[in-house]
């Protein structure tokens, strides 16, 4: 039946400025949603790692709560039950900031456990050279555990790229919620979904791979 | 106890925690099966075979799991029409296709960190590949399964809310039906929001069964490794 008109060249080319914006709508957020989640991982694992009161115990709860509730109910939560408590946000910023808050809780456990690989010893070297708390994380504990950390974070972020396709719930007009709206005037609905796939596997592919070079070229010395 | 809670509460506890257990039952028991076989399989050393397997895994693992739920329920039935699945028989496909190629992966890793001595031995006793590898090796490798598969399980149960994407009744989809009740006018509804504390119940309601699986994994994990 629909098999017989599948016409996958024709689906893209009459589709491709509709398709383009909405793949660049797709990076547009999961750039915004990776550069937060690597502050909030990178902020909050240290606090975690390095037992700061309070922080540290918040930072346990916003990792349980996340890691324990599904995505889509912490999207619903963002878009659907804070305007009712007079935060109303447009459907941009749900799209980044519920792939953000995720993507965070996620990656402040993978730089806990990255800081936390950090030989004891080597903070002890930097005490010995007269660097505070501060300098010795900036200059020992951040450069050798963020590099054990990103593998594992890496991965978190090839997730965040997926879950963007979440947004299709809120009507966001990102790759997945753009193609589906074309198939379902059109009925091209294997083109649509073709499209979809290829995309998204070229883009966690590509991800993948690059995990596995950074890996080989930031190596720490000794583990080469 | 203001009045609308309880019909809601009774609704979401009825109508949607059944289709959330048995995308979810189903899902797990699927991707095991699968899971397994396609993961012994791998560690078998014949390329087309292995080169077949390592597509399935990666193209389902890389695929967003929506997008794998709408293959199954609008992709399928566009090849055949008997392949039209009502929706929690498709979010259920969509999580097997992904929760198997999850526990092939993990299978194949746990297969090959068996020792060779106890093919060795298995050999010796005259084992064939079948009778070695269900008698000897996977009882083995399913004790090194055990933490990964509660990990998953966690997973299938919060990724079965994409069920209710394509209008499956699950704890999700159950919830948003009553909190869009509750806006309309009486007598069906009460014409007032209450999304937050629905979706906060809804939240509730999942943080309960997610986290003792998920301490449990944890547990499982320092014991069994």
């Amino acid at each position: 039946m629909l098999l017989a008109t599948y016409d996958l060249w024709a689906f893209v080319s009459d589709n491709q400025a509709e398709l383009v914006d909405g793949l660049l709508n797709t990076l547009k957020v999961s750039a915004f949603a990776i550069a937060g989640a690597f502050v909030i991982g990178g902020v909050l694992g240290a606090a975690r790692a390095h037992r700061i009161p309070v922080v540290s115990q918040l930072t346990a709860v916003y990792v349980e709560v996340i890691r324990n509730t599904p995505i889509l109910v912490q999207i619903f939560m963002i878009f659907y039950a804070l305007p009712q408590l007079g935060l109303v946000f447009d459907q941009f910023t749900v799209a980044w900031l519920s792939v953000m808050v995720w993507g965070g809780a996620f990656n402040s456990e993978n730089f806990r456990a990255g800081f936390e690989a950090v030989p004891y010893r080597y903070r002890e070297a930097g005490d010995a050279l007269g660097f505070n708390r501060f300098a010795t994380f900036t200059n020992v504990t951040l450069p050798i555990g963020g590099r054990i950390a990103l593998p594992s974070s890496i991965n978190t972020y090839i997730s965040v790229v997926k879950n963007t396709s979440l947004m299709y719930v809120i009507g966001y007009s990102e790759l997945t919620t753009t193609a589906l709206n074309i198939s379902n005037q059109s009925l091209e609905t294997l083109e649509a979904l073709t499209v979809l796939a290829v995309v998204y596997l070229a883009l966690v592919w590509t991800l993948s791979v690059s995990i596995r070079l950074l890996e080989a070229r930031l190596a720490l010395p000794e583990s080469r | 106890m203001p009045d609308w809670v309880e019909p809601v509460a009774r609704y979401i506890l009825q109508e949607g925690l059944p289709g959330t257990l048995r995308v979810s039952a189903a899902a797990v028991v699927g991707s095991a099966l699968i899971g397994i076989l396609f993961g012994t399989l791998m560690t078998i050393r014949f390329l087309p075979l292995q080169a077949l397997i390592r597509l399935y895994v990666e193209v389902f693992r890389g695929l967003p799991i929506l997008v794998t739920v709408f293959i199954a329920f609008f992709g399928l039935p566009s090849v055949s029409t008997r392949l039209e699945f009502d929706p929690l028989t498709a979010a259920s496909i969509a999580l097997v296709l992904w929760g198997s190629a999850q526990v092939a992966e993990a299978t194949r890793g746990a297969v090959q960190s068996i020792p060779r001595e106890q093919h060795e031995a298995a050999s010796a006793l005259g084992f064939g590949w079948g009778g070695r590898h269900s008698f000897v090796i996977l009882p083995q490798a399913l004790r090194r399964l055990l933490p990964p598969f509660v990990s998953l399980l966690v997973n299938i149960i919060q990724n079965s809310t994409l069920a209710g994407v394509i209008g499956g009744l699950e704890i999700l989809d159950a919830g948003e039906r009553q909190s869009e009740r509750l806006t309309a006018i009486p007598p069906s509804g009460i014409g007032e929001i209450h999304a937050a504390e629905v979706f906060g119940g809804v939240a509730v309601l999942f943080f309960l069964i997610s986290f003792p699986l998920t301490r449990l994994a944890a547990v499982l994990e320092k014991r069994l490794v």
